[in-house]
């Protein structure tokens, strides 16, 4: 994992463009300035709501099957397990998780398309133009998001984005402790997106998750800092991923490349398919 | 692996933009339209010369030393072995490979930056703001892109993006059979991006690698193709890979969740840090 330094002030990423084609005007002084580096507030952790401690502490409104597959989970990962959480495979968390922003992130605000580019994570697309939801999308793990930029004081700038995003495939789970979405993967996400009045070097960012693993929509407040002084990082999770998953196990690799067990008596994998047995 | 809509001709990936910083203005007239989804020609594989065959066909100009250790890596996949392709771990594979598009790319310009989304890949960030080569910078496998904009006919419009990337860490190879760059990873990658005259729905991107593996610098001329109606796939590499690698031996995932041989004989995986064997 490595960094890169990146544009600080004068960078695109909060830019607003006018399309080439030509089609449409675009006035780039109505949208706000999101350029930059956001990140986590020094102190905040991966939890999913940023107030609270993960998991049980997080008092996800779960229904009661999903709690028993939460706590589930917590107890498999005490043994030494995943529980829930298959982030070890490198797949991608998918949303909500991925805006829990493990690593730092930044927006690329062009008039059709915001871009959620992050060091972890492919590309994430919100579209602004008007589109409505399609309807033979396949279902992916970010889900299809829809945005819309809103001018909530009237002063004709922009200065929230509400997006809604659905269609997702699964599973996801909020946080590293599995608190799990519903496996019919019917969720809705909505998130609302602004500066703070105050300091506009600080991100709100509220996420209203509805989902049937829930007993009420679960909403959280992320804030975010700006980093002016941009450095990017080039994260490669398939590097020195030290996590090897053969069928349904897991095992570890030690540092001389061997399989390791994750737990105790864990079996090593079986051997059936091979001619001869170490 | 699924598909989204996106947008199409009026997508902002020609787009050009105002900094809301207002540090600069930006003319966006001046700027091609590079708009649309890339994808190689019908017929055209993951070759890195995409007029000649993969492998040794590509007649890549190799340092004895080089050569044979292409040789050994076509070799090698030929006993069913991996040669010198790491790409089956998921890690990026890094510049200038990428360039292969493997999977679709979309082309942002923005006044300071164009980036490159290829499905599959973290972005790619080549700067055009005027900067140097950091001095101090760690290196990646994407390398670290400067760009320059030409306007080689002095019509008052660019049309050409000469790119200059440095400062690698690898290994790297420019496709799967396994042709390597220098592990001393000083490689040079010089890239030309413009559009056909004739045809501006192909686009064109001389790359030339210059490097400690070759006798001279490498140049090929790739083209892809405009798709106005734009779908995005999701390609998650890590999802459904059934390539395992322990230590320095890759295996393979049966449909059943066992591990399998890559090639005859192979031995299963040391299991001496398991207390039982199966």
């Amino acid at each position: 994992m490595f960094h890169r330094r990146s544009i600080g002030a004068l960078v695109s990423m909060g830019a607003v463009l006018m399309t080439l084609a030509g089609a449409q005007a675009f006035d780039e002084t109505r949208y706000p300035d999101w350029s930059g580096q956001w990140k986590k507030p020094p102190g905040i952790g991966n939890q999913w709501d940023q107030t609270k401690r993960a998991g049980r502490a997080q008092q996800a409104p779960l229904n009661a099957e999903y709690q028993a597959i939460f706590e589930a989970s917590l107890a498999d990962q005490a043994a030494g397990g995943q529980g829930e959480d298959i982030r070890i495979t490198c797949v991608s968390t998918g949303l909500p998780r991925m805006m829990t922003a493990v690593r730092p992130f930044e927006f690329v605000v062009t008039p059709n398309v915001t871009y959620i580019n992050s060091e972890n994570n492919q590309p994430r697309r919100i579209y602004t133009d008007g589109r409505a939801f399609p309807k033979d999308e396949e279902p992916t793990w970010p889900g299809y998001s829809i945005g819309k930029w809103l001018d909530t004081d009237n002063d004709g700038h922009f200065d929230t984005l509400e997006v809604e995003t659905r269609n997702f495939k699964g599973p996801r789970v909020f946080e590293a402790t599995g608190i799990p979405l519903h496996k019919d993967n019917q969720t809705v996400v909505k998130e609302r997106i602004t500066l703070d009045k105050a300091s506009p070097d600080i991100l709100r960012y509220e996420i209203t998750t509805i989902d049937n693993a829930l007993t009420r929509p679960w909403v959280v407040m992320k804030t975010f800092h700006r980093e002016r002084d941009v450095l990017w990082y080039e994260l490669e999770c398939g590097e020195n991923n030290n996590h090897v998953v053969v069928g349904k196990d897991f095992y570890f690799l030690s540092a001389d490349g061997y399989l390791m067990p994750t737990r105790r008596d864990q079996s090593p994998p079986d051997t059936r398919y091979f001619k001869t047995s170490k | 692996m699924f598909v989204r809509g996106s947008i199409a001709i009026f997508a902002l990936m020609a787009t050009l933009s105002l900094t809301t910083g207002a540090a600069c203005a930006f003319d966006a007239t001046r700027y091609p339209d590079w708009s649309g989804q890339w994808r190689r020609p019908a017929g055209v594989g993951t070759q890195w010369d995409q007029t000649k065959r993969s492998g040794l066909a590509q007649q890549a100009p190799l340092t004895p030393q080089y050569q044979a250790r292409l040789e050994a890596s076509v070799a090698d996949q030929a006993r069913g072995g991996q040669g010198d392709d790491a790409r089956v771990s998921c890690i990026t594979a890094g510049m200038p490979r990428i360039m292969t598009g493997t999977r679709p790319f979309e082309l942002v310009v923005l006044p300071a930056i164009t980036y490159v989304y290829g499905e599959g890949n973290m972005p790619r960030r080549i700067y055009t703001d005027g900067r140097d080569f950091p001095k101090n910078d760690e290196p990646s496998y994407m390398g670290y892109s400067i760009g320059n904009w030409i306007d080689e006919n002095q019509d008052g419009k660019y049309d050409v993006l000469e790119v200059e990337t440095r400062n690698f860490k690898g290994p790297r190879t420019y496709e799967n059979s396994g042709i390597l760059l220098h592990q001393d990873n000083q490689s040079i990658i010089k890239e030309r991006f413009y559009l056909d005259k004739a045809n501006p729905d192909l686009l064109h991107i001389e790359i030339t690698s210059t490097d400690h593996a070759l006798t001279r610098p490498w140049t090929v001329v790739k083209t892809f193709r405009r798709e106005q109606n734009v779908q995005w796939a999701e390609y998650d590499c890590a999802e459904s890979n059934n390539h395992v690698a322990i230590g320095k031996e890759y295996y393979f995932l049966s449909a059943d969740g066992y591990l399998m041989p890559t090639r005859k004989d192979q031995p299963p995986p040391d299991p001496r840090y398991f207390k039982t064997g199966k």
